[in-house]
């Protein structure tokens, strides 16, 4: 027959999986969530894009001269589809606007030409119609801007060569050039700037969210593992087999963690197929990660492995101590939410900011959540920095086995069975030691 | 000579301002059908815990077969099993698995698992049910499958807490006589507690009367019977307790 260990696993895994508020919370919601998500967002960028692309304009030129013509042309040639109104007042073309789909009228009073010409201003009337609010609205009017500054460039540009004939007019509109370079690793390296910038953005952003989604769906495993034993009425029972207690803690959590893993891999697939949906809309330029020496060695990776470990054992462990005190899953699910806050401040904080840059009591009080040196150690992996991830190795562990240790004796003791924290009506919560 | 299955000496419990048990003594020994009876909040619960191992006595002592509840808590696991008033099994497996997980903690070879999961679903009466998850089960069916879980081991003690509790007459009936068959066929010694008097008095050899976490009486139904001049044990009961 099965070893007992083994046996309690083995049950926790199979009762946690046919769990239908598990199954479908943890394990498929993320798989359908998160591309419905990326997918709904895809079809109202795309959408936004074919609609800025088949802008129409309704023009009304008053001026009728060849400075009016060529800014005309200049519509024309950034592909806006210009629809001449045959309006002879503002009033009247706009009126004309409200029954068509073109959301914008450009106006071209008369004597624009002739200003130019005298080097005075031209004035150009642009009305946009807003009927919804949205943000494709929001674009559409922009979308004459371009071919007005087109057309304003060309008028600097042959100001400058009438002024300067000998010199070359970006000399007086750009006199100065920068070049930039990065230096990553004491190495320069030639990316421009921003695509570095992006890439950082990119790294920043998904481990912390890995993280936190990982550490906030292992936490309500293990909180359940053990509230679901106390509803049901099954603790009791099972704390009088023959296996030990530190047997039984062990199970839980390795049941957890087994039954947290299949619910990040599912969370890590769907956030994938999201981010890929979303970046898929924006211009990338493609970085060789490994000649930029940016990728993680084989150390990085064992480190950052162990990090991991030690931070799902130690946030299993804090799940399973709350839910030792709770009478149901509701309320162990609600202990362990309140919980979840010591790792989403760290995540959202180090998702933007350097630690080294927040202010001092700030840095203080981040370091002394375990879970921000989790953070710290997958950024210092891609950076090669293993004193950071050997520091937060042992943090963490001390943390882990203090509340690991707090974990054991709550199993150990009668705690485990009469120790309880409800939620009285109007969400009074109280403290029940029998 | 009959060896003493349980023996408690002066068990006291308190929780916080609470006494539960205030200096509990009794004997049971092997092979008996022993039954705790007493009104509600007079510790029979709290003693049966104590004697399962899950909680502690605040001072006294407790031994199983010898073993000490304090001291050889893993022993004692060992040869007891433990049936709550109010417990239930994994919803989400089935009857069967219920049972196959239950078994699989005993250190047991392959054969004697599958012979010890056949006898409980036996007890159980659930036939081709136990292949059904447990959330579809009524209490009724559930209360055999927990009762046919407790037995299958065939533990040297068996602490039952209200064993037919939810059940209908003829499962209780069934339930009593699995009780009784088991104690004369394997020798299992049986500590229970009841509320129900008939059946405390067809089921046990002897019994202890609990009031305020003390025996205040102890002996058989019989014995009981004639030192409080009563007709059946609910009278004595009453008597004893003053409740009447």
């Amino acid at each position: 027959m099965v070893s007992g260990l083994n046996n309690l696993i083995k049950k926790e895994v199979k009762e946690l999986l046919r769990d239908p508020k598990i199954l479908l919370g943890m394990v498929l919601m993320p798989l359908l969530i998160f591309p419905l998500m990326g997918s709904a967002m895809n079809i109202s960028s795309t959408a936004v894009e074919e609609s800025v692309r088949q802008v129409s304009v309704s023009l009304m030129d008053m001026d009728r001269g060849p400075m009016a013509q060529s800014l005309s042309l200049a519509f024309r040639s950034m592909n806006v589809t210009i629809i001449e109104t045959h309006a002879s007042t503002v009033d009247e073309a706009l009126e004309e606007l409200q029954q068509t789909n073109i959301m914008t009228l450009v106006i071209i009073p008369s004597g624009f030409s002739k200003n130019l010409t005298l080097g005075l201003k031209g004035n150009v009337e642009v009305y946009s119609v807003y009927k919804s609010l949205s943000v494709a609205e929001g674009v559409r009017s922009t979308i004459v801007d371009i071919p007005i500054n087109v057309f304003e460039g060309a008028l600097i540009r042959q100001a400058i060569s009438q002024a300067f004939p000998n010199r070359d007019p970006s000399t007086v509109l750009d006199p100065i050039s920068v070049s930039s370079f990065a230096v990553v690793k004491g190495k320069v390296i030639d990316v421009p700037p921003e695509v570095l910038r992006s890439l950082f953005l990119s790294q920043s952003l998904g481990f912390p969210m890995v993280i936190m989604l990982l550490l906030i769906s292992a936490m309500q495993v293990a909180a359940t593992t053990i509230s679901i034993e106390k509803e049901e009425k099954t603790l009791e029972t099972l704390l009088t087999m023959p296996i030990s207690r530190l047997g039984i803690l062990t199970g839980k959590l390795v049941g957890s963690v087994v039954v947290a893993a299949a619910g990040a891999v599912a969370s890590m697939i769907g956030v994938n197929y999201y981010t890929s949906s979303i970046f898929s809309m924006m211009p990338t330029e493609t970085v060789n990660l490994e000649a930029l020496g940016l990728t993680m060695s084989p150390l990085g990776y064992g480190l950052l492995g162990v990090v991991m470990f030690v931070t799902i054992v130690s946030a299993l462990a804090l799940a399973i101590v709350v839910a030792a005190f709770s009478e149901n899953v509701r309320s162990a699910q609600s202990l362990v939410g309140f919980l979840n806050i010591i790792f989403i401040i760290p995540s959202l904080v180090l998702m933007f900011a350097d630690i080294e840059i927040l202010p001092y009591p700030f840095q203080m009080v981040l370091y002394a959540i375990p879970y921000t040196h989790a953070i710290l150690a997958s950024k210092a992996a891609f950076m090669g920095d293993y004193f950071i991830m050997v520091r937060s190795i042992a943090y963490i562990s001390v943390f882990t086995v203090a509340v690991l240790y707090i974990a054991a004796k709550i199993f150990t003791t009668e705690k485990i069975v009469t120790a309880r924290i409800s939620f009285k009506k109007r969400g009074a919560m109280k403290a029940l030691f029998k | 000579m009959n060896q003493a299955a349980i023996e408690t000496a002066s068990l006291v419990k308190t929780f916080g301002n609470i006494i539960a048990l205030n200096g509990l003594s009794f004997r049971v020994m092997q092979g008996e059908i022993f039954g705790l009876i007493g009104p509600n909040g007079a510790g029979k619960t709290t003693t049966l815990r104590i004697l399962a191992t899950l909680i502690k006595p605040s001072s006294g002592s407790a031994k199983i077969f010898g073993f000490d509840v304090e001291k050889n808590p893993s022993e004692v696991r060992r040869i007891i099993s433990y049936l709550p008033e109010e417990a239930g099994a994994y919803k989400n497996l089935s009857g069967w698995e219920y049972l196959v997980f239950m078994a699989n903690f005993y250190s047991l070879n392959k054969q004697d698992g599958q012979a010890a999961i056949k006898d409980a679903a036996e007890i159980s009466g659930l036939g081709a049910r136990l292949k059904d998850r447990v959330k579809t089960y009524s209490k009724g069916m559930n209360r055999r499958l927990l009762l046919a879980r407790a037995l299958m081991m065939k533990p040297k003690l068996a602490i039952l807490d209200e064993p037919t509790s939810g059940l209908d007459v003829v499962h209780a009936f069934h339930v009593r006589h699995i009780i009784q068959n088991y104690v004369k066929t394997y020798g299992v010694t049986v500590l229970l507690s009841s509320h129900n008097m008939l059946e405390v008095e067809l089921l046990c050899n002897r019994v202890a009367l609990i009031n305020e976490g003390r025996v205040i009486g102890e002996g058989t139904p019989q014995e009981l019977k004639y030192s409080h001049h009563a007709n059946n044990l609910e009278d004595v009961f009453m008597e004893a307790t003053k409740l009447g």
